[in-house]
């Protein structure tokens, strides 16, 4: 316990401007409990999506199969966000993690001839094609983190940004291991064949190149799996007797990195988690482990792909902007929940 | 087998029995090639089955690599700690490579190992389940794996299904069923005394629980191939299911019990994967049915049935996860480490490839 | 009549052949000579080493030892290519069709017509069209799937594949088995245009009739040799043929009985009462006596041992049922047999009997494991100890039990089969073929190990291709034809000539 927890300025300041500029993007709210506190703060304008039920819009929605935490938080925000709204309804698919069988379901909604189509897919180039397909079809698609490889596959793309959940990892540890000399740091990857772990990566080495006192002296990538968690992070502890921080990319394979942390009897360094989950934060907010912060990949962003769905469907833009469309691409920032705002976050944590 | 004459009926019969009325043009079958491997009576050959040196060339890799170890990481590898924390790794993937043993030794195949050690522990870890503290989980783990493992035994020995088909459908349903129970979260463990049973607190003279109970399966496992009637029964219908089924064995039986063998090690795998993580994960136990045959093949198990040794698949596990250990603790990847399984995987193959054909 | 060939010398010749394999010497010093435009007919028994002679011939196994002459030069069928090539085609017993292609593509397959790569489909088909409408089978589809075909169509198309290389000898391995009788007489309209054009057949069959009608010379085989060269096919007297086949070149000393045979009044310990296997063989009653050995004498196809699978529990009886010591067993189980006191040695030694990974004592003991284990773990040292006991007993050779059978020859392998049922306490023995792939030279020790066992008061059935050895051993004789009993007398009633009337009765002789 050689390091405060509380956030320091700069992250403090990021954190403010990312919830304020989510609060302002989406009039409805953005996160998926507290509906309408932010209705005071935004000006709506005359043909922006609200509450009030409009012209009924049927959703397609196609998505992964939900074996993870993360990816089933994203169906239960995408599914509870259209119970909120009376005059949606929502075509969701058996999620699939085979690329032939979704594309199938994808091409099984177009024929049912939904109003817009909300899309993560497995494998966002494979599916690109199928993209194009509905686009032509003429039904828009709002597509979700993992984008497709042509911008006319889909008419807005609402995601994550990996490479920055990986520079605000580093900046925060950065910044909380500040002053101290041959600070040490190592990573507890992600599975390492996916675009995003190389990006997350790319964004931590990046963010620590501005510490010139930390240096990354070990890496492994785990398969978001709490069991690949436990045998990864066992590795990283027995190599490395001594270290200063540890980011750990998924708070799913956390579950087995702690456990691991634990069976180790280690707790001399700070440690960052990644994506949000439930037990990550209620860990955070009681700090009594090593793990401090988690930086979000919000699950919410499923429930604003349904808010722009429906919007896209009534021809409506969104409030809080002076555009009258809806934009084309919209990255969400990847705040850094510490003890200090866990209670803010607490209800976007997944289980 | 070619005598120096063209004309073989020149050669001397090799066979010294009187065969009255035979005539001199007759040659008796002589034995065949010089013995070959393992045979004959002279005391190295004796020595070699005592000591079951089949695994030498395993043993060889992993002193290769505790030397490279040595000298690589020597403080962080040549540690006591390191050595718990290889056996720890290797404990649940070794259980289940047991269970996987006796399958292969006796024909079969079971692609399901994996799916069977998620679903148990997702069974064993939900909330219901978890009010009956340390012995419920257990018992439910064992249990599910004993259900599966009888589900495919049932299919393969009396619905006469091969087995490569009848166990890829239990890992399709298994890993679903898993899937569906777990509903894809994570179930965190409260119950304290199996979490207990993972740290350092419980270790036994310095050996962890997971370490001991993959040891006693080991020992269990050994014993039970080499030296029960279950095992021989078990070599025998792998070697040539017709002649022990004319021999008077009740081959359809003895599959549904090594299946059922298969599950109960997938049970124990799991209770021991829900101590190491204290979770239980339908993602768990991914691709063990790789691993698990990748290590009895290296060990000198037989693919096609008939021969298995428990001490070359623990051995494969051990080469494996040393390789792993070793690699991270030199801070390299996963890539590195995936191809230097797969080269360890041809080599060892084509060790005892060299070995086996005279 | 074959025409006179243009060249004198002969297409083919082969001298002093021979093949081993592990444990048995297939072929020991075979002769063959092939004239162009003949049918040469193979005779022999199964195991007379027919399949391997002919497997020479396609280039699938290579002679350890002999010559080999095509038209009078030395050369060396290193495989089925090259044998092609010389112009050598091979029917199989076993079909080697691939039965999900079409019929032209099976005829071209390994020799495809092909242009850079790609199949010409449509100038295959014409080529299967033709070959067979020469083979008097236009109506054959070139484009179905050979698995859609009947079996005599797809021998057809066996031959077309045969024909569509320019072939010189065709080698037929019991090509009529799987046909009817107009289908066998389109089949010898084939061979006959074939001898025509001046194109040798080699042809291999066990129905004697078809050899007077389209064989021109005979070669009948028997233990991997050549027991007689170049018969007439048309003259040389049935009988002569049958005696060569199943004859002894060499006299035998039969062990003799030392005890009494068991009186006719004495308590049977097998009995079977109306056995029966609809399609295989029709009811029988038979009881066997402790101590006595029954013949079972036939040809293939009699019956003989499928009487012996069905009383073993191999097979389910369509009706009857077996009884031991007055108890019937429960029909199509091999353990309860077993655990009744009956053992097998099969006719498949190596398919079906031995675990040919695992020593002599493992192989032994396989089936009194019990015996040796106490709640399941096995007292290795008392296995060992009684494995090698039963082994000294039947003088296995060589004397060491750990040795993998796999190793041994024929005759010791047989031995380990019933040194397993020895060391069970069996008290029924059946044996088929005993003898079958056991060197000549060691028969008479098997023969001494049976006659043995029977003075201890073990009841044998004994099957054989081999008639001597069932008039030499059996005390009782049952001759099978056509799945039915014939004839049942005692041994020493008997000859070989009597049985053989029997065995081919309706048959022209």
């Amino acid at each position: 316990m050689r390091y405060p927890t509380s956030s320091s300025p700069t992250s403090r300041r990021n954190l403010l401007l990312g919830t304020a500029a989510a609060g302002a993007l989406f009039a409805a709210g953005c996160t998926s409990n507290e509906n309408n506190d932010s209705d005071e703060n935004s000006k709506q304008a005359a043909n922006t999506a609200n509450d009030k039920p409009g012209k009924a819009v049927t959703v397609g929605f196609a998505g992964p199969q939900a074996d993870h935490g993360w990816l089933n938080a994203i169906n239960e925000q995408a599914k509870r966000r259209a119970k909120e709204y009376k005059d949606v309804t929502l075509e969701i698919t058996e999620g699939s993690n085979d690329t032939a069988q979704q594309i199938g379901q994808i091409e099984t909604l177009i024929n049912k001839k939904v109003d817009v189509l909300v899309i993560l897919p497995a494998d966002g180039k494979a599916l690109t094609q199928v993209g194009l397909k509905a686009m032509r079809a003429g039904i828009p698609v709002v597509n979700l983190d993992r984008v497709f490889a042509s911008p006319q596959a889909y008419r807005c793309w609402i995601g994550g940004d990996n490479y920055g959940m990986g520079f605000n990892a580093g900046q925060y540890i950065g910044e909380q291991l500040k002053g101290k000399k041959n600070a040490k740091v190592i990573e507890l990857a992600g599975i390492d064949n996916l675009e995003l772990t190389r990006q997350r990566t790319a964004g931590f080495n990046d963010a620590l190149k501005n510490y010139p006192n930390i240096k990354k002296v070990g890496r492994q990538a785990a398969e978001f799996t709490v069991e690949s968690g436990q045998s990864k992070m066992a590795q990283l502890l027995q190599a490395h007797s001594d270290f200063d921080a540890l980011w750990n990319h998924d708070d799913d394979q956390g579950v087995g990195a702690e456990r691991a942390i634990k069976q180790a009897g280690r707790d001399d360094f700070l440690m960052v988690g990644g994506a949000g989950a439930k037990h990550a934060m209620d860990a955070i907010k009681a700090g009594n482990t090593v793990l401090k912060a988690t930086v979000l990949y919000p699950p919410t962003m499923a429930a604003s792909a349904i808010d722009l769905a429906r919007a896209l469907g009534q021809g409506k833009g969104v409030g809080g902007l002076a555009e009258l469309e809806i934009p084309a691409s919209l990255t969400l920032y990847s705040a850094v929940v510490t003890k200090d705002n866990v209670d803010e976050y607490l209800p976007t944590g997944f289980s | 087998m070619n005598s120096p004459g063209s004309r073989p009926a020149s050669s001397p019969p090799a066979d010294p029995a009187p065969v009255p009325g035979a005539g001199a043009t007759l040659t008796a079958g002589p034995v065949g090639k010089p013995p070959a491997g393992r045979t004959g009576t002279d005391p190295l050959s004796r020595l070699r089955r005592l000591a079951d040196l089949r695994n030498l060339s395993l043993v060889g890799v992993l002193a290769v690599l505790v030397i490279v170890g040595g000298f690589t990481k020597p403080d962080e590898f040549l540690s006591t700690d390191n050595l718990q924390l290889v056996l720890t790794q290797a404990s649940v993937i070794g259980v289940v490579t047991v269970g996987m043993t006796f399958v292969i030794t006796s024909g079969g195949i079971d692609l399901s190992v994996g799916a069977m050690v998620a679903l148990a522990s997702v069974w064993a870890t939900t909330i219901a389940t978890q009010d009956y503290g340390l012995g419920g989980i257990l018992l439910c783990a064992v249990l599910v794996g004993l259900g599966c493992g009888l589900v495919n035994g049932v299919l393969i020995a009396y619905g006469g299904m091969v087995p490569f088909i009848a166990t890829l459908a239990m890992l399709a349903s298994a890993r679903g069923l898993a899937l569906q129970i777990s509903d894809g979260r994570t179930q965190v463990v409260t119950v304290n005394p199996v979490l207990d049973l993972g740290l350092p607190d419980s270790y036994v003279l310095g050996i962890p629980p997971l370490v001991i109970i993959f040891a006693a399966v080991t020992v269990l496992g050994w014993l039970v191939l080499n030296r029960t009637t279950f095992g021989r029964r078990t070599v025998a219908i792998g070697g040539n299911a017709e002649a022990a089924r004319l021999a008077g064995i009740d081959v359809k039986r003895q599959r549904l019990m090594l299946y059922l063998l298969s599950g109960l090690c997938c049970g124990v795998a799991a209770f021991m994967l829900v101590v190491l993580t204290g979770s239980g994960q339908n993602t768990n136990g991914n691709l063990y049915e790789l691993d698990a045959i990748a290590a009895a093949i290296i060990g000198g198990t037989l693919l096609s049935g008939g021969r298995g040794t428990i001490t070359g698949s623990v051995l494969g596990v051990l080469v494996f996860t040393t390789i792993t250990n070793l690699f991270a603790l030199n801070n390299l990847q996963s890539d590195v480490q995936q191809i230097a399984k797969g080269a360890i995987i041809v080599a060892a193959v084509l060790v005892q490839k060299g070995r086996s054909t005279p | 009549m074959a025409p006179a060939p243009p060249d004198p010398r002969p297409l083919l010749t082969m001298s002093a052949i021979t093949k081993s394999f592990p444990g048995v010497r297939a072929l020991d010093g075979v002769d063959l000579d092939v004239e162009a435009g003949e049918v040469h007919c193979l005779l022999g028994q199964n195991g007379a080493g027919k399949s391997t002679l002919i497997k020479v011939i396609a280039g699938a196994h290579q002679p350890d030892s002999g010559e080999i002459l095509w038209r009078g030069t030395p050369v060396t069928l290193k495989s089925p290519i090259a044998a092609m090539r010389l112009g050598i085609a091979t029917i199989y017993q076993e079909l080697d069709l691939v039965e999900g292609l079409s019929v032209a593509e099976n005829v071209f397959l390994g020799h495809e017509m092909a242009t850079a790569g790609f199949v010409r489909s449509r100038a295959a088909r014409t080529a299967t069209a033709a070959l067979l409408t020469r083979l008097g089978h236009p109506e054959i589809d070139p484009g179905r799937l050979v698995g859609e075909l009947s079996a005599a169509g797809q021998q057809i198309v066996s031959m077309a594949r045969a024909l569509s290389h320019d072939v010189q000898l065709i080698v037929m391995d019991e090509p009529s088995a799987a046909l009817d009788p107009d289908e066998v007489d389109n089949l010898f309209r084939i061979v006959g245009d074939l001898t025509a054009a001046g194109v040798a057949v080699v042809y291999i069959s066990h129905r004697l009739e078809e050899i007077r009608r389209i064989g021109d010379r005979v070669t009948v085989l028997k233990d991997g040799r050549a027991a007689a060269r170049g018969l007439d096919a048309r003259t040389t007297p049935t009988r002569e043929v049958v005696a060569l086949m199943t004859g002894r070149d060499v006299e035998y000393a039969f062990p003799r009985r030392t005890t009494a045979p068991p009186l006719a009044t004495a308590t049977p310990v097998l009995r079977l009462e109306h056995l029966a296997r609809a399609g295989e063989f029709e009811p029988i009653d038979l009881e066997v006596a402790p101590g006595e050995i029954v013949g079972l004498a036939g040809l293939v196809g009699s019956g003989r041992s499928e009487i012996l699978e069905t009383v073993y529990g191999a097979r389910r009886p369509t009706s009857g049922r077996v009884l031991v010591d007055g108890r019937p067993l429960r029909p199509g189980s091999v353990s309860a047999a077993v655990r009744a006191g009956l053992g097998l040695a099969p006719e498949e030694r190596k398919a079906q009997a031995l675990l040919m990974l695992e020593s002599v004592t493992r192989n032994v003991s396989v089936s009194s494991l019990p015996r040796f284990s106490r709640a399941g773990w096995v007292d290795r040292g008392a296995e060992r100890a009684a494995a090698r006991q039963c082994v000294r007993d039947l003088s296995l050779h060589p004397d060491d039990p750990e040795r993998p059978v796999r190793t041994l020859s024929g005759g010791n392998q047989q031995k380990a089969v019933l040194a397993r049922w020895l060391l069970r306490g069996c008290r029924v023995l059946l044996l088929d073929e005993p003898t079958r792939g056991v060197d000549v030279g060691a028969r008479a020790e098997l023969y001494a190990v049976i006659r043995r066992l029977a003075d201890d008061g073990m009841a044998v059935l004994l099957v054989s291709s081999e008639l001597p050895e069932v008039l030499g051993l059996a005390d009782r004789v049952l001759v099978l034809r056509e799945g039915r009993v014939v004839h049942t007398a005692p041994a020493r009633e008997l000859d070989e000539h009597r049985v053989l009337d029997l065995v081919m009765e309706g048959s022209p002789s």
